[in-house]
């Protein structure tokens, strides 16, 4: 029996500098495979739509510019991303990946979030697709 | 009263009033702060209790249903007027007390109690589950800390053959230390201050886990303020008795802060080395060890008296 | 204060839902006289997200994300239950490899949910500073898993047909590392247990459970082994790799708190030789194997021993690529019933600590429970629940 059985640790700890890491002022090393924002290479995707199927969040979306030319484009919606990997598994030609030092993804509003992968020029013409859609006025008016 | 201070400044200043709620929301910092780094933290930095009291204050004040209001409103003002009027017969900051009578030592004791009382009061108003439970045990612990501590408090006051606070000090200045000599009675003076105050391991009246605040779980706002304010004051307050009865006295400001602050050191040790221990094991704990411990001491100084004149080169107790 | 003496009124000292000691809603009513508990009753429900629900509209392998989010604590050995199961319908085997690898991601998280247990105890029963530094040495582990698996929380480790990482030599090196600072500690935090002095005046003799009583209540996982209950899904059952890599069970037989913490603890030194023996035989071979889209009609039934007990998926196929019903059974609803039944005639102090003995996880528990009252009715349809919730608040 005793009393006080933790005086070493507390001894030890007043003699030590604490534990706390002082983020944003000092950040530690992130590990290689941390599992971060979804990036997608549109030169090797072949347009099979695995990823869109599996993701659990349907963060995921695939427009089709030139199916023959393998042009697409992807929307990434990463508020719905859970980060979960799933859609790099499922990749047959290791396309999309998630990167590891992008993951401080907070943001105050919610136009960072939709991401839109693609060349410039496949981008510029899916989203003035989507701005002619959306001049009809939209009875639900969220967004 | 012996200087040149004017009276009014005193009372309001220093180093009563603002002085005083200043150096209680220090103490508070510092005791935080070493608990946090006895646990491997940072802590709060040292204007945190201040920010606390500033945002209790901007808070409304609700007050409960089937509460008697004015009992309610008027609880914390009564508390924190006992500690401040407490704060005028103690060696604050290593002056001499404001004002100094024989007897003034029970008078002190006695208003430090009071704030408990006032606790246990606040919390027996409300119809909360919670705060009768924490009155209850508010007021159980106040009757096994009290005694101990007063007496631990007589033993100085014996050895030295006075009553009045002011006297024991300069006295205890020229005599052998009282924590040498009396070393029970000031192991139950610490104890005894640590269950008056409810710090951790005695803190099952407001046992956070259990009974969510205890006593003042329906206290907000202003009414939280002035119980946290008096509390932190009834620390310095604490301190200070300790350190000038059995740390030979406080003769000086910086006297006064090195030795509050070792004590201070050990308080916060001793709050982080225990599990909080339930409320019949606090009184059972403290009415047997306490009391005896406390009571053999006394002995020890009674003796001593009577078989001091047989040797005169033993001065004091 | 509390009624007229002479009258037996119920005073009820209600914990929950919002409540310092718990970390996540649930109520409790006990019924006290003076600090003695006369009665304990219980209300859970208030974290029921309509998960088995959600499971009918998403496919296998999303369910796998949706299961792994059950709870927080024990993710990785819900996705692996899940994946056993649906492996098992689809008649597929994994590889060793993942198999080892399976077991190493789930015994690591016992690791962690031991270590974050030792520390809310330990607040529970007023004892800040355990918890702060068990905590702080939990943050190893916790550090390990995200290099392994690329998170702290939710590992997603598991797919369908085997896991996604793999483990090289600089992690092997790490979790070695990691290993032996642990086990460090760990014995100091036993020796912290069984003898500080304060401590076991909270949990000597508190909320002892016979064994028979564990075993008419029900209860798994460390709490009943500490009664003297000896029943380990690894251990009589074996899944994943225990047939390769055993681990002994634990028991104790005093049944009271302290022995509730001696067996994790005891529970920890194994995990880290298990863990240890993994990493150094890892067998080597590929990561996963084969499964088709459409999991064949049929019913199957998947255990596990989670952190808590043992956990128990029920999933059922009707050969499309969306499951039919999957049912979750987790350890902290049967060792309720033990601890309402053993906290009578206990202080109204000791509740929070024998509530944070069974290692409740409140997410885990909230799924739908049906009393027939009287109705002969076993199935009920979208419809006839939608009713009956009508009906109820009515």
């Amino acid at each position: 029996m005793t009393i006080g059985s933790m005086l070493g640790d507390i001894v030890n700890s007043f003699f030590r500098k604490p534990v706390t890491e002082k983020y944003p002022f000092v950040r530690s090393e992130t590990p290689d495979d941390l599992r971060g924002k979804v990036v997608w290479n549109p030169e090797t995707c072949t347009g099979c739509g695995l990823c869109v199927k599996d993701c659990p969040s349907d963060a995921l979306e695939l427009f089709t510019l030139d199916r023959a030319a393998k042009r697409y484009v992807m929307l990434y919606h990463m508020d719905a991303c859970t980060f979960c990997s799933q859609c790099e598994v499922s990749c047959r030609s290791k396309s999309i990946t998630l990167s590891n030092d992008q993951w401080e993804l907070a943001s105050t509003s919610r136009t960072p979030f939709d991401i839109y992968y693609g060349r410039e020029e496949d981008v510029a013409k899916v989203l003035e697709t989507a701005s002619q859609e959306k001049t009809e006025p939209d009875p639900e008016g969220c967004e | 009263m012996n200087h040149s201070i004017p009276p009014i400044v005193e009372l309001l200043l220093f180093p009563g009033g603002l002085v005083l709620l200043a150096s209680g929301l220090l103490y508070e910092f510092v005791d935080r702060k070493l608990v946090a780094r006895f646990q491997n933290r940072i802590g709060p930095r040292w204007f945190q209790p201040l920010a606390d009291v500033i945002k209790l204050l901007a808070k409304e004040e609700v007050i409960p249903a089937g509460v008697v209001k004015g009992l309610f409103v008027f609880l914390p003002i009564v508390a924190v007027t006992a500690i401040l009027t407490a704060a005028l017969y103690v060696p604050m900051f290593g002056l001499k007390p404001a004002f100094s009578y024989p007897g003034d030592l029970v008078v002190t004791v006695y208003l430090l109690s009071l704030m408990t009382l006032c606790t246990g009061l606040a919390g027996a108003n409300t119809e909360d589950r919670f705060s009768l439970v924490g009155a209850t045990r508010a007021l159980t612990q106040m009757f096994s800390y009290e005694a101990p501590f007063l007496l631990a408090l007589l033993g100085p006051a014996i050895a030295l053959g006075t009553w009045n606070i002011g006297e024991i000090n300069a006295a205890a200045h020229n005599n052998l230390w009282f924590i040498i000599a009396q070393p029970f009675g000031f192991i139950a003076a610490v104890i005894g201050l640590m269950g008056k105050l409810e710090l951790p391991p005695f803190d099952a009246p407001e046992a956070e886990t259990e009974i969510v605040a205890g006593a003042l779980t329906e206290y907000s706002g202003r009414g939280l303020a002035l119980f946290r304010i008096g509390r932190d004051v009834e620390l310095v307050i604490g301190l200070t008795l300790i350190a000038s009865f059995y740390l030979g006295g406080l003769a000086s400001p910086l006297d006064f802060l090195w030795k509050t602050l070792i004590l201070l050191l050990v308080t916060a040790a001793l709050q982080s080395l225990f599990a909080r221990l339930r409320i019949d094991q606090t009184v059972g704990l403290w009415w047997r060890m306490g009391s005896i411990m406390v009571l053999l001491q006394l002995l020890v100084i009674v003796i001593g008296k009577l078989i001091a004149p047989l040797f005169p080169f033993l001065s004091g107790g | 204060m509390m009624g007229a003496e002479n009258k037996p009124e119920k005073f009820v000292v209600s914990i929950g839902p919002q409540h310092p000691a718990l970390k996540e809603p649930g109520h409790f009513e006990f019924a006290v006289e003076g600090e003695i508990v006369t009665s304990a009753t219980a209300r859970l429900g208030f974290v029921h997200r309509g998960m088995e629900k959600g499971t009918e509209s998403r496919t296998w392998v999303q369910n796998l994300y949706l299961m792994e989010r059950v709870c927080g604590i024990c993710s990785a050995v819900h996705a692996m239950a899940y994946a056993q199961g649906v492996e098992k319908l689809a008649k597929v085997e994994i590889p060793p490899r993942a198999r080892a690898i399976r077991e190493l991601v789930a015994e690591l998280e016992r690791v962690h949910s031991h270590l974050l247990w030792l520390g809310v105890a330990a607040h529970e029963g007023g004892f800040d500073t355990l918890f702060m530094l068990s905590w702080r040495d939990r943050e190893t582990v916790m550090d390990l898993l995200e290099t392994i698996t690329g998170n702290r929380v939710n590992y997603s480790a598991n797919v369908l047909g085997g896991v996604k990482i793999d483990i090289d030599d600089t992690k092997s090196a790490a979790i070695l590392k990691g290993m032996d600072f642990l086990e460090q500690r760990t014995k100091h935090y036993m020796k912290v247990v069984t003898e500080d002095e304060t401590f076991l005046g909270r949990t000597r003799n508190i909320g002892a459970m016979t064994l028979e009583q564990a075993l008419r209540l029900g209860s798994v996982g460390p709490t009943g082994r500490a009664s003297g209950v000896p029943y380990d899904v690894r251990v009589d059952a074996p899944y994943a790799a225990y047939q390769d890599f055993p681990v002994s069970i634990v028991t104790d037989t005093a049944g009271d708190l302290e022995a509730r913490f001696v067996v994790r603890i005891k529970e920890l030194y194994e995990t880290y030789r298990v863990i240890r023996e993994l990493v150094e035989h890892m067998p080597a071979g590929e990561l996963t194997a084969r499964i088709p889209r459409r999991i064949p009609e049929g019913e199957v039934i998947s255990r596990v021993e989670a952190p808590r007990g043992e956990l128990l998926y029920f999933l059922k196929s009707n050969g499309s690529d969306m499951p039919e019903r999957i049912k979750v059974r987790t350890p902290s609803l049967c060792n309720w019933g033990s601890i309402l039944a053993t906290a009578v005639g206990h202080k109204l102090a000791d509740m929070p600590m024998i509530l944070a003995g069974i290692d409740p996880c409140f997410s885990c528990n909230d799924r739908m429970i049906v009393v027939n009252r009287g109705s002969d009715q076993s199935l009920w349809t979208w419809e006839d629940l939608r009713q009956y919730g009508i009906e109820y608040y009515k």
